[in-house]
């Protein structure tokens, strides 16, 4: 025992600083792109297809779709065609066996279109498989660092699409003229904090433009905001940026 | 070293994973409506019923309100039960009914008539936040239903955006209904029309004192062109300056000490500085171009005008303590009567170019300029609203000039004199 211990407390120094020197190993560490800004991504199973290195899964997933195309499809096609060719031709040779050979011709055409239709359909798939990286390598984001599931992102996932319907939902609801103030400078930060189910829970100014029109065109806003018509999934904080610099010409 | 790092990290994830949520950030960067959705109810009685009285309120109001840009007003067609209860006090409101028609504010109110007297009450509601804006109870005569009105329509662009509307002041013009061209003044909508004068002549050029109701314009009643003051209510008059030769333009400071003029009295037009006894304080341009049009910075220490120092006029300023001269415009063929705005950040004038005067605004160090007005006919004489949220400006159009106002970036144009006669040169008075 006091053996067994002494052995292993012998051990551990170098069991130590062998994980140490052996861990870095000088190959590329993965990278993963963590989303701060739009944490609650709930299911985030494809993201940005450059930040995500999920290709290949990302592959295999889609082809059940076009499969079932091409099966349906082709049905009706090999039927007449072993009609005029095969049918008429092997009647007049192979009299010692007319019954066997209709039967296993038939067959044997009908195997040998299967194959066919198999090899196509591989083919086809393949095909897909390659005009659907290029597709994806040609993609490029309308907007720099857009967030994943966006309309101006690549993703398609639906994780932070909440974030845009909160932002859509709160803008839709400010009101305000430019003819309140004397100028387009103003910019105020509020944070909300709104329940899984919706709900404003809390709201609280950060910075206010010192503009009292702007200042009470928000509050408004918020006031206006309380129910988002929408369940979040769970609590969530956000901080608003209100300024009105699409109105600056 | 490597084992600091370790530990670094290892202290990082264990702090990540302690610290609260994250806020989603989110930028909002323009209302989703530029208007305000405002519910306009008709004024009702609390005592005996006079129809015209609150249909005359309602007008003002719903013109006043819709002129200032800030609201969409609610169909009244759409109002539900609380429309018909007066309701004076937030407790009395049901805002749940406006909410519900998608208003963010209401004006609700009433009137009383008391032998001779009118008594209304106006009350502006925040909605969404269930609370009274402003409320105003008004004393006045039983024809000054609309003067009242103004002024509450006054009060509720104080009370939204903190700087009172003009709506209550006036506007001085002249006209030559008699034939003549004599000084007018009316309220801001263009109603009740008054002649000041009775020269028989040419009267040109009005302009407001920024103290007390007094005006000065230029007149050839004497066979000159002198400058004239004229105190409004009183209707006293007085020659101010009668030197031989012109005695136009005149422009009171900011503090109303002083008056801007020209002065042709040494043949060329130059400019001065008078005291309001008419004596001469500070020529302010000494060159062989002709010198016309002053209007002064807010601030009082500089004065826009126009010269054809360089060839075609051009709108110029002065300082007023070195009278270094600078030029503020280039392009046009002819560009005149600069008007500084209130708070001094831009300078209205009438450009000519394509045949035609239009009105256009600059920022006085020369940068921005904004064209503010389109179409047939000439465009001339801009002058700013106390606030500067409009500018009155005159349109020769169809063998007849009339005087129209327009937001100050040029929309929301309406004619404001009658027809029937030629109005221009219009001037906006300071808050009455």
């Amino acid at each position: 025992m006091l053996l067994l211990s002494v052995a292993i407390h012998f051990l551990l120094p170098a069991f130590y600083t062998g994980l140490l020197y052996l861990s870095p190993p000088k190959e590329k560490p993965p990278v993963y792109r963590v989303n701060l800004v739009n944490k609650p991504v709930k299911n985030p199973q494809a993201g940005r297809p450059e930040a995500a290195p999920k290709k290949q899964e990302a592959v295999k997933k889609a082809p059940p779709k076009p499969a079932p195309k091409p099966v349906v499809k082709p049905k009706p096609k090999p039927a007449p065609k072993p009609k005029p060719t095969p049918v008429e031709k092997p009647k007049p040779a192979p009299k010692p066996k007319p019954v066997v050979t209709k039967a296993d011709e038939q067959s044997l055409a009908e195997k040998i279109d299967k194959m066919r239709r198999q090899k196509e359909r591989e083919d086809r798939i393949a095909k897909l498989k390659e005009d659907l990286a290029r597709e994806r390598d040609k993609v490029v984001s309308p907007v720099v660092d857009a967030p994943v599931g966006e309309m101006t992102g690549k993703g398609d996932e639906e994780g932070v699409a909440f974030a845009s319907y909160v932002k859509a939902y709160i803008t839709e609801q400010w009101r305000y003229s430019p003819y309140l103030g004397n100028n387009l400078n103003f910019e105020a930060v509020w944070v909300l904090v709104y329940s899984a189910e919706g709900q404003l829970i809390n709201k609280k100014v950060i910075a206010k433009s010192g503009n009292r029109a702007f200042d009470d065109s928000l509050l408004r806003a918020i006031l206006k905001s309380q129910d988002l018509g929408r369940e979040l999934g769970e609590r969530t904080e956000f901080e608003v940026t209100f300024n009105l610099r699409e109105m600056q010409n | 070293m490597k084992n600091g790092r370790i530990c670094l990290v290892i202290v990082a994830l264990l702090l990540a994973s302690l610290s609260p949520a994250w806020a989603v950030k989110i930028e909002i960067s323009a209302p989703g409506e530029q208007e305000i959705p405002l519910a306009l109810t008709s004024f009702l009685p609390m005592g005996p019923v006079k129809p015209e009285i609150a249909r005359e309120i309602d007008a003002v109001l719903e013109a006043d309100l819709s002129l200032s840009g800030l609201f969409s007003l609610v169909d009244r067609r759409a109002f539900l039960s609380d429309a018909e209860s007066l309701g004076l006090s937030s407790v009395q409101v049901d805002f749940a009914q406006w909410k519900l028609l998608g208003a963010e504010a209401v004006i609700k109110g009433g009137y009383r008539v008391e032998g001779d007297s009118l008594i209304i009450e106006a009350r502006l509601f925040d909605v969404v936040a269930r609370r009274m804006l402003t409320g105003r109870r008004y004393i006045g005569k039983l024809d000054e239903a609309r003067r009242i009105a103004h002024t509450f329509a006054d009060q509720v662009l104080l009370s939204l955006t903190g700087t009172k509307g003009p709506f209550s002041s006036r506007i001085a013009y002249i006209s030559n209904r008699t034939g003549k061209k004599e000084l007018y003044l009316m309220e801001v909508d263009g109603h009740a029309p008054v002649r000041l004068t009775s020269h028989r002549t040419i009267v040109l050029n009005p302009d407001f004192s920024p103290v007390g109701k007094e005006l000065l314009f230029t007149s050839y009643k004497n066979g000159n062109p002198d400058l004239f003051r004229k105190e409004i209510y009183t209707g006293r008059e007085s020659r101010l300056s009668h030197r031989k030769g012109l005695n136009i333009g005149g422009r009171y400071s900011p503090d109303g000490r002083e008056i801007a003029v020209t002065l042709s009295k040494d043949k060329n037009s130059e400019l001065y500085l008078l005291g309001t006894d008419g004596t001469i304080h500070k020529r302010l341009t000494n060159h062989w171009g002709i010198d016309v049009d002053p209007s002064w910075s807010p601030a009082g220490n500089e004065i826009a005008f126009v010269s054809d120092r360089r060839g075609n006029p051009h709108v110029y300023i002065v300082n007023l303590d070195s009278l270094e001269v600078r030029r503020l415009t280039f392009d046009g063929k002819y560009n005149a009567t600069p008007a500084w705005s209130p708070d001094g950040k831009r300078i209205a004038f009438a450009r000519l170019e394509d045949k035609r005067f239009d009105i256009y605004t600059i920022k006085p160090d020369g940068t921005d300029q904004r064209r503010l007005t389109f179409g047939p006919g000439n465009k001339e004489h801009p002058r700013w609203s106390p606030d500067g949220r409009f500018l009155v400006y005159s349109l020769d159009h169809d063998n007849e000039k009339s005087i129209y106002l327009m937001r100050a970036d040029g929309t929301g144009t309406r004619r404001i004199s009658a027809p029937g006669g030629d109005d221009s040169h219009p001037a906006w008075s300071g808050h009455w």
